[in-house]
């Protein structure tokens, strides 16, 4: 007859892995049947945690997302002047009434006639005032500003036109609409030629701002625009500290133009025009919107990182779980263990028997979990207007990373099984 | 080898295995040194107690003695890693248990087929073997039957495939007709005498005269020793009936 030699490959096979993960995945398939429930339990602690995980960094990368949309809508390349004092720039922190916050129209004007890297300036006044016209009426933020503030903010008219130089020149009593006022005082009516009153004054309605849409819960179209001077002469003037001091400026750049550089540029003349020694305090701020940026992706991103590390309690006490029934699976199946060991079984065979079992657990509880944090993902998109990206990237890290899970929490029970001596474990009953 | 010199396939040599149970040293097996040779087929008899379990499992290579040595086919077993433990279980030896142990809600075939993974073969290999082997045993009607649907004496049958489908030189069995009753223990008996026939050697554990009558050759044991080593002198040959063929 034929002996085992003939039949068989010789001493110490090579076994093909991939044969030997498809039979151990089958064996895992067989042993999850079996326990339907069991499983289902188990899986739902992996599913829960891949869920919050994933969820949290959808939700930390939308943050991002949305405020980089916010600050690109803004206009990329600018700089934001606040009369702010500035310690962050090296000097020691001691603020005096003297360094008081100071930017005036004459800084920016200089700032425009200086600085060459400059294309624009948009200096401003802005005050929420009620908008009123026969029955109806809108609260809303009016920013008092220049023709500069069409190209510092990339947003133009739609009809009519906008602010110009004669305007702020002559402090005209015009204003220029954005669409969300325009339809709360107007609904789809053309405004254009209309008079709105403001504290009472009445304006002519000059132009409609094209929509923009909202990031972030802000509306951009909720705005309405008034020359400077008019804005300083009617509204806030006795509020500023002198003539013609300003609340706030935008300065945006040229095509392509270093915004480090810019900025440098932009102190040395305010602080040559400040007398500013070296070393002391700036009585105003300069921010880049590259600045923004990366401020902004700093703190969203450690809100991400405290959000993950939250749901990630939630995944380790899923690994917990897992830990947990496959102990509970191993010691179920001792005597299944021993007769696998009799008929040939090498202690690695069971060892991955169990890691196949337990990532397999793992994974199926984290692509259900996925899906769950992709709809929900898209629920919140759909009535928050708050992007919840759940990529491609993340979906299969956090796939892999519950494969990881099962294989770090079925590590010890699936050891444990191969441990086994082959008969202690046939005669357990 | 010439063909007259006899192969050995077990042999021990000063066997010893103790146990420790509450303090006390407890001497499962002690000191037995034996040889069965190829194409025997022998019964190892001996009361619950006697060491005649031990024994076997530790020529099985399952457990490890305290002292003394095993040879399989030649090869001392007791350096051997466990891969390389595994590998001769594998190969070289079919176990077939008293209470069957097949693996539930698995069907006939995937029994079967168990060992031929460990072995190393692909899936269609291994169908294709396991099936041949259930064909063999009468029960290529019950392929893709759970051991659930089976009677016992099927659920015997299959096991016995699963212990003969990697060619074994050896057929160890630890009480196998223990959960079956006469008509049925009768069947078993009569594959044991075809497969011993065809030239595997059978070694079969039993506490009952009757099955050990089937053998050639008893070997008795009492605490720990063997206190008997005999050919069997009128040898019973089972007379299967129809519904084993």
């Amino acid at each position: 007859m034929a002996t085992a030699s003939e039949l068989l490959p010789s001493a110490s096979p090579t076994r093909n892995p991939m044969a030997s993960l498809a039979v151990n995945f089958a064996i895992a398939m067989t042993a999850l049947r079996t326990n339907v429930m069991r499983s289902v339990l188990t899986m739902l602690g992996v599913l829960i945690g891949v869920f919050a995980v994933t969820l949290a960094v959808a939700v930390g990368n939308g943050a991002r997302e949305a405020v980089t949309e916010t600050i690109d809508g803004f206009g990329s390349n600018m700089a934001i002047l606040i009369p702010r004092p500035d310690d962050d720039e090296g000097g020691p922190p001691r603020r005096t009434d003297s360094e008081r916050g100071r930017l005036t129209q004459r800084d920016v004007d200089a700032i425009e006639r200086e600085v060459p890297l400059v294309r624009a300036t948009a200096p401003q006044l802005r005050q929420s005032f009620d908008i009123v016209v026969p029955g109806a009426s809108a609260s809303t933020e009016v920013v008092g500003t220049t023709p500069g503030y069409e190209i510092a903010t990339v947003h133009s008219v739609d009809r009519g036109r906008y602010i110009s130089n004669t305007d702020v020149r002559s402090s005209a009593r015009v204003v220029v609409l954005g669409r969300t006022v325009s339809e709360t005082l107007f609904g789809e009516a053309d405004p254009i030629g209309e008079t709105v009153r403001v504290n009472g004054v009445p304006f002519a309605i000059i132009g409609l701002l094209e929509e923009k849409g909202s990031t972030l819960g802000d509306d951009t179209d909720d705005t309405m625009l008034m020359p400077i001077t008019t804005m300083r002469q009617r509204f806030v003037g006795d509020t500023l500290p002198g003539p013609d001091d300003l609340q706030l400026a935008f300065v945006a750049f040229q095509e392509g133009a270093s915004l480090s550089r810019g900025k440098t540029e932009i102190i040395a003349l305010l602080k040559d025009r400040y007398n500013v020694e070296f070393g002391d305090v700036t009585p105003f701020t300069v921010r880049t919107t590259e600045e923004f940026v990366e401020q902004s992706q700093f703190i969203t991103g450690i809100l991400q990182g405290v959000l993950v590390a939250i749901a990630s309690i939630s995944l380790l006490v899923g690994g917990i779980g897992i830990m947990n029934i496959m102990l509970v699976s191993v010691t179920e199946r001792t005597r299944e263990i021993g007769l696998r060991m009799a008929l040939g079984a090498r202690r690695s065979d069971i060892r991955n028997q169990f890691l196949v079992e337990a990532a397999v657990l793992c994974m199926l509880g984290g692509a259900v979990g996925i899906i769950l944090a992709w709809l929900t993902g898209v629920t919140l998109e759909a009535s928050f207007d708050f992007p919840v990206p759940v990529g491609i990237a993340t979906a299969i890290g956090a796939v892999v990373f519950s494969a990881f899970i099962g294989l770090v929490f079925g590590g010890y029970p699936a050891i444990r099984a191969s441990r086994l001596s082959p008969i202690e474990a046939l005669r357990t009953e | 080898m010439p063909a007259n010199a006899p192969r050995p396939l077990v042999e021990t040599r000063d066997l010893v295995k103790t146990y420790r149970l509450g303090g006390e040293t407890i001497h499962a097996v002690n000191g037995v040194s034996l040889r069965i040779d190829e194409g025997e087929y022998v019964a190892i008899m001996g009361t619950s107690g006697s060491g005649k379990s031990t024994f076997m499992n530790m020529i099985g290579c399952l457990d490890v003695p305290t002292s003394g040595e095993v040879l399989v086919d030649g090869t001392p077993t007791q350096n051997m890693s466990s891969d390389a433990l595994a590998s001769l279980r594998n190969r070289k030896i079919g176990f077939v248990f008293q209470q069957f142990n097949l693996l539930a809600r698995t069907s006939s075939i995937d029994n079967v087929a168990v060992p031929l993974i460990y072995a190393g073969l692909d899936a269609a290999t291994r169908r294709e073997r396991a099936t041949a082997k259930l064909i063999a045993m009468g029960l290529g009607d019950r392929l893709l039957n759970t051991p659930a649907k089976l009677s016992g004496g099927q659920q015997q049958r299959v096991a016995i495939a699963r212990a003969l489908v990697t060619e074994p030189l050896i057929l160890l069995a630890d009480e196998p007709t223990g959960a079956l009753d006469t008509r049925t223990s009768e069947d078993i008996m009569a594959i044991f005498e075809e497969l011993n026939e065809q030239g595997i050697t059978v070694i079969v554990v039993t506490h009952e005269d009757e099955i050990a009558l089937h053998a050639k050759r008893r070997i008795e044991f009492r605490d720990g020793k063997v206190i008997e080593d005999k050919l069997v002198e009128d040898r019973r040959i089972a007379a299967p009936n129809d519904e084993a063929a």
